[in-house]
């Protein structure tokens, strides 16, 4: 009797060690979608799990549609995961909210380095360093190498060449159409935009901070825009850019803007893709452009592991688990020497790469991106459907985002 | 002090009440005190009590159309939108059901069985098949319509703003008809035979038949389904958020998806103290129609 319970008090001594002593949690939160697998996840979160013995990885997953909200109210409840992957767009209002910190000490001279100059802008606020980006996106137009030497057309290098092409390949009685555009009420709605924006020397804030998305290169790039938006598939504002491979896929369209694994895509559907960097417009000072988005790690500011959650995020980082990441998910690479390892020498990631140069980051300064998206797609809605001429629905835009910005 | 026979009952109901205290009443309580306070979510920490500054705000705020409150023009067109769909399942609803109620359709519990379907379906799920099922280029719609050369290009039923209000509530009509449909159908059910044979041999026809028996032996199911309808669809934000997410500009931005806004999108000019004043606002608003109903519903009138 005596011996039995000893054995009982010793046995629970046991399991309380273990739970004690072994499980350390680390939550973090995942979203799914745009490349981003469950199955991807998980295996990262096993590989941490045995190179870290005594820590269990509990990803929590949610669509990227959904990944603001859930942010914020668990923020606003005291229980935020210890990492959280987000659009390094939100980094303002993030750090605003107190939601995420600074996190310059975690990135050594040696990291800072690796990465290109553009890469850190999209993840700094305030001169300070909030999160280490995990994955990178730049786009560039994918044509239809067919449509193009059915037409005679040689590739565009600026916007006269681009309506050009679009508006000789489209013939929408047939079903073929010069550009595919997407117009939903999306944040690829937006990105696309930016795109002629940026090419066209625009940006919504200005180096000090003003808002100059209702200048007269944002204004000519909007009515280009709507210009081009004549010779594309019809209802663009049903269509969300990621769904435009489908369309592209058909063989029935002439270029649209995508990410590298869209056109690797196309290419396994059988279309022949050729890639054009975007040309700069008519007010523009370089030859090309391109929007840098990233997406980010960012360690809560109410997690209890921030020395776990850092080691995290640092283990996820390194180059060889960036690249095997970006080469897996068909990402551009946020790392100089990533760059230059021979996966990425191929023609298809060039024109991805050597565009990062005339890139300029998504979302700089802009305090309440979810808020100012969605007063874009506003502007971009009303002048595609003749509501407002660019001018006036870009003024009204500048008028909301002054007081956002405030 | 309550006798022993007549506390009875309470410890019955004592987990219901419970339940209603923590599942209903709480939640409730806590938006009436969060919209007396500016509180957002991008500063969790700090909210301050503004008394009735969030319900003047409903009527005073304009974001996008400077001639009409961000609220006022919400509220409006979530009462056409309400209307547009409540009156189509109504109006589909009755006719179904007599469909379904008629001696000359055979196979009725195999159709009553389909009918109940596009109830079944997860609304989002069924949103989901609409957004596709209406895509001007891959659309099964637009493909017949061209085929049958009904029109010369596709129909853009999301993308242009009066259609896109129209075809929202259409599909919400659609996945709202089967429980309108069944529950009318039981309602046809338990009107007497006899009343109809009796108003056959008096030489009274069909429409005769239906608005002078079947209509208003049917008032009291109409009511009920209507009032319970017109609180469903009130709320109804899967569908929108769906397939336009409140857009093109903000044709189909009703009630539910402009609280949504201001609650995580426009944070700086909204939160959630003020979107909870725009909840109670909505509360009031469907609760008082909701009491008029019972009342004409007790009244036996229509």
């Amino acid at each position: 009797m005596k011996k039995g319970l000893v054995f009982v008090v010793l046995s629970m001594m046991l399991l309380l060690a273990v739970f004690a002593f072994s499980d350390e949690t680390l939550r973090v939160l995942v979203p799914i979608g745009g490349g981003y697998t469950i199955e991807d996840q998980e295996a990262i979160a096993k590989e941490f799990e045995r190179d870290n013995p005594g820590v269990n990885v509990e990803m929590e997953y949610v669509g990227w549609d959904e990944l603001w909200n859930k942010i914020v109210t668990s923020v606003g409840v005291g229980a935020a995961p210890d990492v959280m992957y987000i659009g390094s767009r939100w980094i303002p209002a993030l750090a605003e909210m107190g939601a995420i910190e600074p996190i310059d000490d975690l990135v050594t001279q040696e990291k800072y380095d690796m990465y290109w100059e553009t890469v850190w802008d999209t993840v700094r606020y305030n001169e300070h360093i909030y999160a280490i980006v995990r994955a990178m996106s730049t786009k560039v137009f994918i044509y239809n190498k067919d449509l193009f030497k059915k037409h005679n057309l040689e590739v565009p290098k600026n916007w006269d060449e681009l309506l050009h092409a679009a508006k000789t390949i489209h013939d929408p009685k047939n079903g073929v159409y010069g550009v595919a555009m997407a117009g939903q009420k999306f944040i690829s709605t937006v990105t696309q935009f930016q795109h002629y924006l940026y090419a066209n020397g625009g940006r919504i804030l200005d180096e000090e901070g003003n808002v100059v998305i209702n200048d007269s290169k944002a204004i000519r790039a909007l009515d280009f825009y709507k210009e081009l938006s004549s010779y594309a598939q019809p209802a663009i504002i049903e269509w969300r850019r990621e769904d435009l491979i489908k369309l592209f896929e058909t063989g029935k369209v002439g270029f649209y803007l995508d990410h590298v694994h869209n056109a690797l895509a196309a290419m396994e559907k059988g279309v022949d893709v050729g890639l054009l960097k975007f040309p700069g417009g008519p007010d523009a000072d370089l030859p090309y452009s391109t929007v840098i988005v990233t997406d980010s790690m960012a360690i809560s500011a109410q997690s209890k592991n921030k020395e776990l959650a850092a080691k995290f995020i640092n283990y996820m980082t390194t180059l060889e688990k960036q690249a095997e990441w970006d080469l897996t998910l068909g990402f551009v690479p946020p790392m100089k020497r990533e760059a230059e390892l021979p996966e990425f020498q191929t023609w298809y990631w060039k024109p991805y790469i050597e565009v990062i140069q005339y890139g300029y980051p998504e979302a700089v300064g802009i305090k309440d991106w979810e808020a100012v998206q969605q007063v874009i797609v506003d502007a971009i809605h009303s002048v595609l459907l003749d509501v407002s001429e660019p001018k006036q629905a870009l003024d009204n835009a500048a008028r909301i985002i002054s007081i956002l910005q405030q | 002090m309550l006798s022993k026979k007549k506390s009875t009952p309470i410890y019955f109901l004592l987990p219901l009440i419970i339940a209603a205290a923590i599942f209903i009443i709480y939640p409730l309580y806590k938006v009436v005190e969060l919209s007396f306070y500016d509180a957002n979510f991008l500063n969790p920490n700090n909210r301050t009590f503004v008394g009735l500054e969030n319900y003047k705000w409903l009527f005073n705020f304009k974001l996008f159309n400077p001639n009409i409150s961000y609220f006022l023009s919400a509220f409006l067109r979530s009462l056409l939108w309400v209307g547009g769909s409540l009156l189509l399942k109504l109006v589909l609803g009755i006719f179904g059901a007599m469909i379904f109620n008629s001696d000359r359709l055979y196979g009725k519990k195999v159709y009553r069985s389909l009918a109940i379907i596009p109830w079944a379906i997860p609304w989002a799920m069924a949103a989901m098949m609409w957004a596709w099922t209406l895509n001007s280029q891959f659309g099964i719609v637009n493909s017949i319509l061209l085929r049958l050369n009904i029109i010369n290009s596709p129909i853009s039923f999301l993308s242009t703003p009066t259609l896109a209000f129209i075809t929202t509530f259409v599909v919400d009509a659609w996945v709202g008809l089967p429980f309108m449909i069944i529950m009318i159908l039981s309602g046809l059910q338990s009107i007497p035979e006899s009343y109809y044979e009796a108003a056959k041999i008096d030489g009274a026809g069909d429409f005769r038949i239906f608005f002078k028996i079947t209509l208003p032996l049917l008032k009291p199911v109409i009511l009920t389904v209507s009032l319970l309808s017109l609180v469903w669809t009130f709320n109804s934000f899967d569908i929108i958020w769906i397939l336009t997410k409140g857009g093109p500009l903000s044709a189909t931005e009703t009630l539910p998806v402009a609280i949504y806004n201001i609650s995580f999108l426009f944070q700086k000019f909204g939160g959630i103290g003020k979107a909870s004043a725009m909840t109670i606002f909505q509360v009031g608003f469907v609760t008082i129609i909701s009491l008029f109903y019972i009342k004409t519903l007790e009244r036996g009138e229509f």
